[in-house]
């Protein structure tokens, strides 16, 4: 049965506040996430895993400490690469692109 | 923790080991196997290893493979990993970019 | 360059608490903390803390924050987030990254009181997207509202794997199993049972051999092992899990005292040596929390002030005497924090056998992570009386006393060595108004009334999931191992502001089961 991945009303926390709704795009796919939030949680919620592939093996990395410090989540955003997306608030417009090595792959939509 | 090693002694052979493939220093792609090697080839201290390899020299600056890497490089020695010196703490504690270092702050 | 009379290194419960030590005395202090929010490790705690009243017992870690955080507004500490000290200088300079800038501070006392980091241990997969360390997970949920997995396999058995697979059950995430390579469990028994009463199962001497999947974690092999933690060919298990949390320890981030100049050692990660006011062998730079040695957010909260009334004394701001009668204070609150079980000095120990009282320790809880029904009546919140009575089973001596100033009848007791374990009177007054129940952070305590009807037995628990059950629904009730033992039926489900979100979930049981029953779950379907 699938989840939904944000919690709505927690049991202890009640409410999680969030800001108001935005859209952002990832390598061109429109998504939805709320502002300021980082740009991770936004990705998870949305049932993203991968959020680069290493330099070497090429193979995917996501969120894995999610407080800035094991740079896994780091993505293109806006152009600009190695990005630590569990650290940095998602923006109106926000153009997240899936970091290949160290660039965002060609998008081939 | 002296930083002087007898490097006489003798640690035998590379032996390879089944989790050789294992990576340890995610964000620069170093496995178990490489480290170990690299011990064999005379690099006993974190730092030795660091710039012989590039682990980690990555993203992280060595945050998350640091104490395994230290770990790895005591057992090949045969040393508790205590006894290791550890890379050399320097300024900046964390990664920093060119544009904020040269960027000083109104004071 | 910015001046200031106390810089302070991390806005965690040790860099606030001593914050507001200064402040209070007319320091001039500034704060620093890299992240987005102040608090440290405390927002994301939503579980009652342990220690007595001066300890903020009872307290939920978050709101432990968001006090010491207006506390120390009021007083005018200025809190600087993403704010990212780099380094530490000659005569008290820091250098801190924010906004884009290098900015310069210079302070007449520094404190470092920058926290710890996890641990990791490689494994095979480890590298898959799903690997998660247990603080992401509770960054994630506690902060973010968002869930990590959906189900997960839990690696480590102390306190951080307890607390955050409890938390992975509120957020309504199944926890496949907890394992340990350890052969007992790490943390606190009652951390432990409130999970095993849910049916999550322990699997100690066990270890992570791989995470399968190719673009993400599909699921997890795990293997027994021998006394030297080798894995043993043959035993190995699946588990159909999406993430794994690893919960394998904490290491000071020292790297700013090191890098200070000030002498460091060894002790379950470097540290740097400080004296008892909490200074480092570097006049003027001090170290309080988790950074100067791993412990909890209630003794970084007593270190943290500490060194602050320390660096006030030293600054000319406290005279002798005061300061010594508040270092006593201070000094004589974090020894009872020290005590018992898990005190730094039994840290690691597998040799114990019995409590201070010279009960008999539960092997069971320690081995499987819940008692077992026969071991119960040796320990004193264990009674059999008529009608409804608490039955407290808290069976470690740590340092906590909240339910005896729970209970306005006087049933139970501590007394003035809060380790000691708390004991229910022979001729309880009990009314059954269920505060013991909610005061509990270990939610060890229960309501039992054996004379609840003709067949029937009545049992209370502490209950704190959604959906709330609902009066009059029938479902089953669990024992402590978390296995369904009975049908029970709900008689109510009762919160109040005072209880602080823990609701108290009473059902009905056949009478047999009054010592049995520990939990709930609503049928299937």
């Amino acid at each position: 049965m699938e989840m939904e991945m944000r919690i709505n009303e927690h049991p202890i926390l009640g409410v999680i506040e969030k800001g108001r709704l935005v859209h952002f795009t990832l390598d061109g796919a429109d998504m939805e996430g709320y502002e300021g939030e980082p740009i991770a949680a936004a990705l998870r919620a949305a049932g993203v895993m991968t959020h680069r592939h290493t330099v070497k093996r090429g193979e995917p990395r996501g969120i894995f400490c999610a407080i800035g410090r094991c740079t896994d989540c780091v993505m293109v955003v806006n152009g600009k690469p190695n990005v630590r997306t569990c650290v940095t608030p998602l923006e109106e417009g926000m153009k997240v692109q899936t970091q290949y090595g160290k660039t965002a792959k060609e998008q081939t939509k | 923790m002296s930083i002087y090693l007898d490097r006489s002694r003798s640690i035998g052979e590379f032996v390879p080991e089944p989790d050789d493939g294992l990576i340890i220093c995610r964000c620069e792609e170093i496995t178990k196997g490489e480290i170990r090697q690299a011990v064999h080839e005379g690099m006993w201290t974190m730092t030795e290893v660091k710039r012989f390899l590039r682990a980690g020299m990555g993203l992280c600056q060595g945050q998350t493979c640091g104490r395994i890497v230290k770990g790895i490089i005591a057992k090949e020695l045969g040393l508790e990993a205590a006894e290791l010196p550890g890379n050399v703490d320097r300024a900046p504690a964390r990664p920093i970019e060119l544009t904020i270092l040269g960027n000083e702050g109104e004071q | 360059m910015k001046r200031y009379e106390l810089l302070v290194v991390g806005a965690g419960p040790a860099g606030l608490s001593a914050a507001i030590e200064a402040a209070r005395l007319g320091m001039k202090v500034a704060v620093f903390d890299e992240n987005s929010r102040p608090g440290g490790q405390l927002f994301k705690q939503i579980h009652k803390f342990f220690g007595s009243k001066e300890h903020k017992a009872k307290i939920r870690g978050y709101r432990i924050g968001a006090e010491l955080l207006s506390e120390a507004e009021r007083l005018g500490v200025e809190v600087h987030l993403n704010a990212v000290v780099t380094g530490i200088f000659e005569f008290m300079e820091i250098n801190v990254m924010e906004n884009g800038e290098l900015c310069h501070y210079k302070g007449n006392a520094v404190l470092v009181a920058a926290g710890a980091r996890e641990n990791m241990i490689p494994f095979e997969g480890w590298t898959l997207p799903g690997v998660i360390g247990a603080g992401a997970a509770q960054t994630m949920m506690n902060l973010h509202g968002v869930r990590p997995g959906q189900r997960v396999l839990m690696v480590g058995s102390g306190n951080v794997g307890l607390v955050v697979s409890y938390q992975l059950l509120q957020a309504g995430i199944q926890v496949a199993a907890i394992i340990d390579a350890a052969p007992q469990v790490g943390g606190y028994g009652v951390h432990a049972s409130k999970v095993a009463r849910t049916g999550v199962p322990f699997l100690l001497s066990h270890t992570i051999i791989k995470a399968e999947g190719t673009e993400r974690v599909t699921g997890a092999v795990i293997a027994k092992v021998d006394e030297k933690f080798r894995p043993i060919a043959g035993t190995e298990q699946h588990f159909d899990v999406d993430t794994i949390c690893m919960a394998v320890g904490l290491s000071p981030m020292s790297q700013l005292l090191a890098m200070a100049g000030c002498r460091m050692e060894e002790r379950r990660g470097t540290v740097p040596v400080l004296n008892e006011y909490g200074e480092t062998s570097v006049a003027g730079i001090f170290a309080a929390g988790d950074v100067a040695g791993i412990e909890e957010a209630s003794s970084a909260m007593l270190t943290g002030r500490i060194a602050g009334t320390a660096i006030a004394r030293k600054l000319g701001y406290l005279d002798e005497e005061t300061f010594s009668g508040e270092y006593q204070a201070l000094k004589e609150a974090l020894s009872r924090l020290h005590e018992g079980m898990f005190s730094p000095e039994n840290r690691g120990r597998r040799d114990l056998t019995e409590t201070d009282e010279g009960i008999p320790l539960s092997q069971s809880l320690l081995k499987n992570g819940y008692i077992e029904k026969e071991e119960l009546t040796r320990f004193p919140g264990v009674v059999k009386q008529k009608g409804i009575h608490p039955v407290i089973e808290c069976t470690q001596n740590i340092p906590c006393n909240p339910c005896q100033d729970a209970c306005k009848f006087g049933c139970i007791a501590v007394g003035s060595r809060i380790t000691k374990l708390p004991e229910v009177a022979k001729d309880s007054r009990c009314t059954g108004c269920g505060m013991c129940v909610a005061s509990c952070s270990g939610q060890a305590i229960f309501l039992v009334n054996e004379d609840y009807d003709e067949t029937g037995a009545s049992v209370t628990l502490p209950y704190e999931f959604f959906p709330y059950p609902k009066a009059g629904e029938r479902g089953l009730a669990l024992g402590r191992d978390g296995r369904p033992v009975c049908e029970a039926e709900v008689i109510s489900v009762k919160s109040s502001p005072v209880m602080d979100q823990t609701a108290l979930l009473t059902i009905r049981v056949p009478k047999e089961m009054a010592m049995t029953a520990r939990f709930y779950r609503a049928k299937e379907g």
